[in-house]
């Protein structure tokens, strides 16, 4: 049995090409029950924006070569399926096989693959995709215990590391800003001056963060009504801006003018009507909407995109210098699930050789007891089961002891031994439909 | 006894500086293994230095506050105490490494140079002198203690106005918690030396003989807790916050430590024992 990984992503192909093998839920629907039939024992699919990533367990020994080969013709299958054949997709593709595939998860889940490191929004479209496949019924047991391993992974990430914090994003900047001045954002007012796109999101990001009250202040009032309306708050006149500034404590002003919206004087006067009390003010707007010189003032603090721009930088920085941390946890994961695997093909693989052992012992003595006396009998069931004791003994313990070693040889082994003694048969006869490896 | 004494009075400097390692190991590496020990090791540290003023007090029969070190190993605990109660309270656990350095500063200054003292002066036992001083060197590190919260306010405050967004804007706790930080510091310090100026004023007088309402040591506590309650007015009163009234409390401080070293110094008065 061995985990096979195929995917293409965001570091590995533009949008146009990503595109190409983005799956709506009804082609997953369709698609996943079509994959286990052909190639694999488990699968699923995860497929957004930046990434479409097919995971299934597929049979024979853990060999680089096999992964080769397993996933040669589901890329066949894939690009078919899409109508995606030509060049730039195929060569887009990776496969990983084995651990390689099972880290690559752990990764994805830890944000250490996302675009924007630390970003791990992802866990939750692959709870989406992994729960669509589970209900498929295309999952078994290793995949629901890799996938449960992967969201302990990000769990572990997001409270052992701070890979995911600070803000990332120009929008988010600003309420981390605010959130280094002001204690509790429910307990302040902000003021948003004109209607641009990313003062409008700031916006939005502040009141998800429970700001206390938004007031919208644009040349165009119909258009401040509507951005009221629609994210929650109160339009004001364009006129009433400078009586609203003497109250508030946040200003996000984008609006596009040649000239300054608030000048200096203009803010040292509201202070002093305000008690010299503390007010942000983010300036997003280009040209610039603030006079820089209003940052002199005492208990005012005015950030531009540039010093937003900063922020993100330096959490972006701060974010990489995590990703050692997260290895380490990823490995350390990682050594787990091989140690639950290994237990999962050695233990059967034990059981069958004994049973098999067992069944040729009981036919031969079944076959040969009359040729015993009475007497004789219960003492040839003994000699008997001593002697397959003894010779299992030490392939049993050798097999528990492989336990720790390279993962790729303990499977090459056990797909031998099973290979060796028919073992394919005896597990199939008793094939347990939540154990993966009963399809060996 | 006298053995325990001496080992626990090596062992403070060391737990001190172990607690103030494990808080700027949290604070300026991020280290997660840091971030877990430091408060079970500050309370440890608590812990070391309560036995250490208890057995203190047993063993010379007279609260450790006759002496210059004593005063400052007492000095050192309530800074740390203090310093734990505004952590637990607030929840706020960034700022220990600038709060506890000034405690393992007086714990080793005390450890280098404190004398076992069991002769003291019969004055010196009372339970009134203890309540009096304790509340006085309570009042002082709250002082203290509000005094760092302000610079630290003043340090984030220019750091972001001036975009730098390094170690100290991310670990710092924001400007208006550092603010009401401070300012709850300043309000206990104030009831506290209000405290020790009351319990003075009533046990003073009838101790000491010389006792003089014109002693520097008194006036110059005077001035300081006015220089308080001015502040804490302006606070409420005039509205000042911000910058502003964290410059004041930091000046406020500065003021009270250089008019007492001064007194202490250069003026006699019956308010002198050591």
């Amino acid at each position: 049995m061995q985990l096979l990984l195929l995917g293409i992503n965001h570091r590995t192909a533009l949008l146009d090409v990503r595109e190409k093998l983005w799956f709506s839920d009804d082609e997953l629907r369709s698609a996943l029950p079509a994959l286990k039939s052909r190639f694999f024992s488990e699968c699923f699919i995860i497929s957004t924006c930046n990434r479409t990533e097919v995971y299934g367990v597929v049979d024979g020994p853990g060999e680089a070569a096999t992964v080769e080969a397993a996933a040669g013709p589901v890329i066949d299958y894939l690009l078919d399926l899409k109508s995606a054949a030509g060049s730039d997709t195929r060569s887009a593709l990776y496969t990983l096989g084995g651990a390689g595939a099972a880290a690559h998860l752990f990764k994805l889940a830890s944000g250490i693959d996302s675009m924007i490191i630390g970003d791990i929004q992802i866990l939750n479209q692959v709870k989406t995709h992994y729960n669509l496949a589970a209900d498929m019924h295309v999952t078994g047991t290793f995949l629901s215990k890799l996938i449960q391993t992967a969201f302990h992974v990000g769990k572990r990430v997001r409270t052992e590391t701070t890979i995911c914090e600070g803000a990332v994003s120009v929008s988010y900047a600003a309420v981390e800003l605010s959130n280094k001045i002001f204690s509790n954002l429910s307990e302040k007012t902000a003021l948003l001056i004109g209607a641009g796109e990313t003062g409008e999101i700031t916006a939005k990001n502040l009141v998800a963060r429970g700001i206390g009250s938004l007031t919208i202040a644009n040349r165009t009032r119909a258009k401040a009504d509507e951005l009221a309306a629609s994210i929650g708050g109160a339009a004001i006149e364009f006129d009433d801006l400078l009586t609203k500034l003497q109250s508030v404590d946040i200003v996000i002003s984008s609006v596009n003018s040649p000239a300054y919206v608030l000048t200096a004087d203009q803010v040292k006067r509201t202070m002093k009507v305000r008690s010299n009390a503390p007010l942000l003010i983010v300036d997003i707007g280009v040209p610039r909407n603030i006079d820089p010189d209003v940052n002199k003032l005492e208990n005012v603090f005015v950030h531009t995109m540039d010093s937003l721009a900063r922020i993100v930088d330096q959490n972006l920085s701060r974010r990489k210098t995590e990703i050692p941390a997260v290895n380490a946890i990823i490995l350390q994961e990682l050594t787990a699930i091989r140690q639950w695997f290994e237990a999962l093909q050695v233990n059967p693989t034990i059981s069958d050789l004994r049973e098999m052992f067992e069944t040729v012992r009981a036919e031969e003595v079944k076959k040969n007891i009359n040729r015993f006396s009475k007497e004789d009998r219960d003492l040839v069931e003994l000699v008997t089961k001593r002697i397959v004791n003894k010779l299992l003994h030490l392939p049993t313990t050798n097999l528990k002891n492989m336990n720790g070693e390279n993962a790729d040889d303990s499977h090459t082994r056990i797909h031998a031994i099973r290979t060796l003694f028919g073992l394919h048969h005896t597990r199939a006869d008793s094939k347990d439909a939540s154990a993966p490896e009963t399809k060996q | 006894m006298t053995t325990h004494i001496v080992l626990l009075n090596i062992l403070l400097p060391v737990a001190y500086f172990a607690t103030v390692w494990a808080y700027a190991k949290a604070f300026f590496k991020n280290s997660p293994a840091a971030k877990k020990i430091k408060t079970p090791l500050l309370g440890a540290t608590l812990v070391c230095h309560a036995l250490y003023l208890l057995a203190r007090t047993f063993r010379f029969d007279h609260p450790p506050i006759t002496t210059v070190f004593e005063i400052m190993s007492v000095i050192a605990f309530s800074i740390a105490l203090s310093y734990r109660v505004i952590e637990y309270v607030t929840k706020t656990k960034n700022t220990g490494y600038f709060i506890l350095i000034l405690a393992l500063g007086f714990q080793l200054i005390s450890t280098l140079f404190i004398q076992d003292l069991t002769d003291v002066k019969t004055v010196l036992r009372s339970h009134l002198l203890g309540v009096h001083v304790v509340s006085a060197l309570l009042g002082y590190s709250a002082f203290a203690i509000s005094a760092v919260y302000g610079f630290l306010y003043l340090m984030l405050y220019h750091h972001i106005k001036s975009n730098h967004f390094g170690v100290v804007y991310e670990n710092l706790p924001n400007l208006e918690k550092l603010e009401g930080l401070a300012m709850t510091a300043v309000l206990s310090g104030f009831v506290l030396l209000s405290v020790a100026i009351g319990v003075g004023l009533i046990w003073l007088p009838r101790a000491f003989e010389s006792f003089s309402y014109f002693d520097p040591k008194l006036i110059g506590t005077v001035i300081v807790w006015a220089l308080y309650g001015g502040g804490l007015i302006s606070k409420w009163a005039i509205g000042w916050q911000g910058r502003k009234i964290m410059i004041l409390s930091i000046a406020a401080f500065s003021i009270s430590i250089f008019s007492l070293t001064i007194i202490n110094l250069f003026f006699s008065g019956f308010h002198k024992f050591y």
